[in-house]
């Protein structure tokens, strides 16, 4: 009889995690703060729910670990945010057991323990790691689908806990959040650092607008400038895409970028530097100023799309 | 604070036909991110009057990394030696940084990298804080230090959190923490003369189950791009645009 504990801060997650642990375990096991909802879950063995006064996530390490031990799991998949990283790596420093962050695999091998695949080199490459015993997994939003509620009951067993107060939360404030979705937004037109200024973001919504697409940007738009919110961000540490069309004015294409444009169908760069990165995963690379092309590209894509037809590149 | 040598991820060699990677030629030098981290370790330490020490752990050809830290602006280095092709993975890495953080003795704080560039398993912070018994503050983009208070922005996703905790503490840090300056000459002649120290992972004591890995590596395959990378760079923008148009429509995606 194999079994899974699950952890995640966010509810979704854990009705994904339900899914993927019942996929590798007999008995998927949920530890859960605040709320028992995962009881009602299809393929729940047991919730433990663990309570203490006022505390954040990160602060039941202790008790997290306790769990994993009582139960005597095989296997610990906790969500991976930014919450899920840290309660991870130290919930499985104090089991003294391996951590594979972020797998895009999991699996079990009869008779020789388990594997898992992710990415390391932000995307250059996939890398199988294999362990035997108990181990701490991370597992991605989007990972699977998410464990249906089918009213069940699995028993809630209420935990008071100790927990580790030594970090105090002094404030929490919301960055700007549009609820956009890029995840599965059907075109994409992306700007980096080549925008220049603030204000050519004009010229990426004009061309957004004319396709239909959503506006994304590099890490550093988001993150250094703050020129769009950084749920609009592309790459390892931001979304990962899968439009038909993926437009990226003024990106130099670094692989931490690329990989979360890896799914896109069509795939065009716009950059002055004929060396640009991008251009070695591009379909389409076009060689010049976006600030000249991209507003000329506008009104051709808004000339098909309101009945012409598209001139030839010989004329 | 702690930085790790890495191959860098943008010039790996990988056989188009077999996905084998050849990370041998690849250009090293220390983890991207932790440029930032360093120069944000110098920030604080110089505004609370400490020592800041430059750590790394791994094989043999990690040693210029302690010229790399010591260039930008730590007091001394010392690389923990793990021997030449020792299978290390996050367990190991934890236990070898946390036991010369333990031997250095009276550190008030020790920063790194929320992830690094090759692995990006955003581990090694929070288990050497876990073995060292300190609070752990991850994923920080503002950071001070005020008497033996802590005060740390924590980026989760959308939401900003500010936390303070006592020192010691073990923080993570995203590189928004700050900007990551050259060297110039001065400081990298200057690199030279500042004490660096390799210490032998043997030396430490550990016991023999903190350095065996948990999770061993067994395949490692290249990406390789299937694109149609059609370069337009010929003619004037209007061309170009056309061009591009007449693509896109064959494409079906206008
Ligand atoms: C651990 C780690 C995680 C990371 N995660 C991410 C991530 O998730 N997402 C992400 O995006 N990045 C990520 N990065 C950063 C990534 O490595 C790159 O630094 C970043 O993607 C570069 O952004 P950029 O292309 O906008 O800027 P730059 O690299 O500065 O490129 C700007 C480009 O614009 C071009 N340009 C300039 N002017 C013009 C013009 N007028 N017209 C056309 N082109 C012009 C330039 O030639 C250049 O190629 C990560 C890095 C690390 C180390």
């Amino acid at each position: 009889m194999s079994r899974a504990i699950v952890f995640s801060e966010v509810p979704q997650l854990v009705a994904e995690l339900v899914t993927t642990a019942a996929r590798v375990a007999d008995e998927v096991h949920v530890v859960a703060l605040g709320q028992p909802s995962a009881a009602s879950l299809d393929g729940v063995a047991s919730v433990a729910l663990l309570t203490a006064d006022a505390a954040r996530p990160e602060s039941f390490v202790a008790a997290i670990a306790a769990r994993v031990a009582a139960i005597d799991a095989d296997v610990v998949l906790v969500g991976a945010t930014v919450t899920g990283w840290e309660v991870a790596a130290r919930v499985a420093t104090v089991l003294g057991v391996g951590l594979v962050s972020e797998a895009t695999a999991l699996r079990r091998v009869p008779g020789a323990g388990w594997q898992a695949e992710r990415v390391v080199y932000a995307g250059g490459a996939v890398q199988t790691e294999s362990w035997s015993g108990l181990a701490v997994v991370t597992v991605t939003a989007g990972f699977a689908p998410a464990a249906r509620d089918v009213g069940g009951a699995a028993p809630v067993q209420v935990v008071p806990v100790e927990v580790d107060a030594r970090v105090r939360v002094v404030s929490r404030s919301v960055r700007p959040h549009e609820g956009v979705d890029l995840a599965h937004a059907t075109r994409v037109v992306c700007v980096g650092m080549g925008l220049g200024s603030v204000d050519d973001l004009a010229i990426a919504r004009g061309l957004a607008e004319a396709l239909d697409a959503e506006v994304a940007c590099t890490r550093p738009v988001a993150e250094d400038r703050e020129w769009l919110p950084t749920e609009r961000y592309i790459g390892i540490s931001g979304v990962s895409v899968r439009p038909d069309l993926y437009l990226g004015l003024g990106v130099s294409g670094q692989v931490q970028h690329t990989v979360g444009i890896r799914e896109a169908a069509v795939v065009v760069g716009i950059n002055t530097d004929p060396n640009a990165p991008l251009f070695g995963v591009c379909d389409y690379a076009v060689v010049g100023d976006l600030h000249e092309i991209a507003p000329m590209l506008t009104e051709a894509i808004r000339a098909v799309r309101s009945g012409g037809a598209v001139e030839s590149a010989a004329s | 604070m702690c930085v790790k040598w890495v191959a860098s991820a943008s010039d790996l060699l990988v056989d188009p036909a077999t996905r084998t990677i050849d990370a041998g030629r690849a250009h090293r030098a220390i983890s991207e991110y932790d440029r930032n981290t360093v120069e944000a370790a110098r920030v604080v330490a110089g505004h609370v009057g400490g020592d800041l020490v430059g750590l790394t752990f791994g094989g043999p050809e990690a040693t210029p990394a302690l010229k790399e830290v010591l260039a930008r602006g730590a007091d001394r280095a010392i690389h923990v030696v793990a021997p030449q092709g020792a299978r290390i993975d996050g367990h190991v890495t934890a236990h070898a940084l946390a036991a010369q953080i333990g031997r250095i003795g009276d550190v008030g704080l020790v920063l790194c990298t929320e992830g690094a560039s090759d692995t990006y398993a955003h581990e090694t912070g929070p288990r050497v804080g876990e073995l060292l018994g300190w609070p752990v503050v991850t994923n920080v983009r503002e950071l001070g230090v005020e008497g033996t208070t802590l005060h740390a922005v924590r980026v989760l996703g959308d939401v900003l959190e500010t936390v303070e905790c006592e020192l010691p503490a073990v923080v993570t840090v995203v590189p928004e923490i700050g900007p990551a300056p050259i060297p110039g000459l001065k400081a990298l002649l200057g690199a030279g003369r500042k004490p660096s120290e390799q210490v032998p992972v043997g030396d430490l004591g550990l016991p023999d189950h903190a350095l065996m890995p948990r999770t061993t590596v067994t395949s490692l395959l290249g990406f390789v791009a299937q694109r149609k990378r059609i370069r337009i760079a010929d003619g004037d923008a209007r061309e170009k645009v056309a061009a591009l148009m007449s693509g896109l429509a064959q494409e079906g995606v206008l």
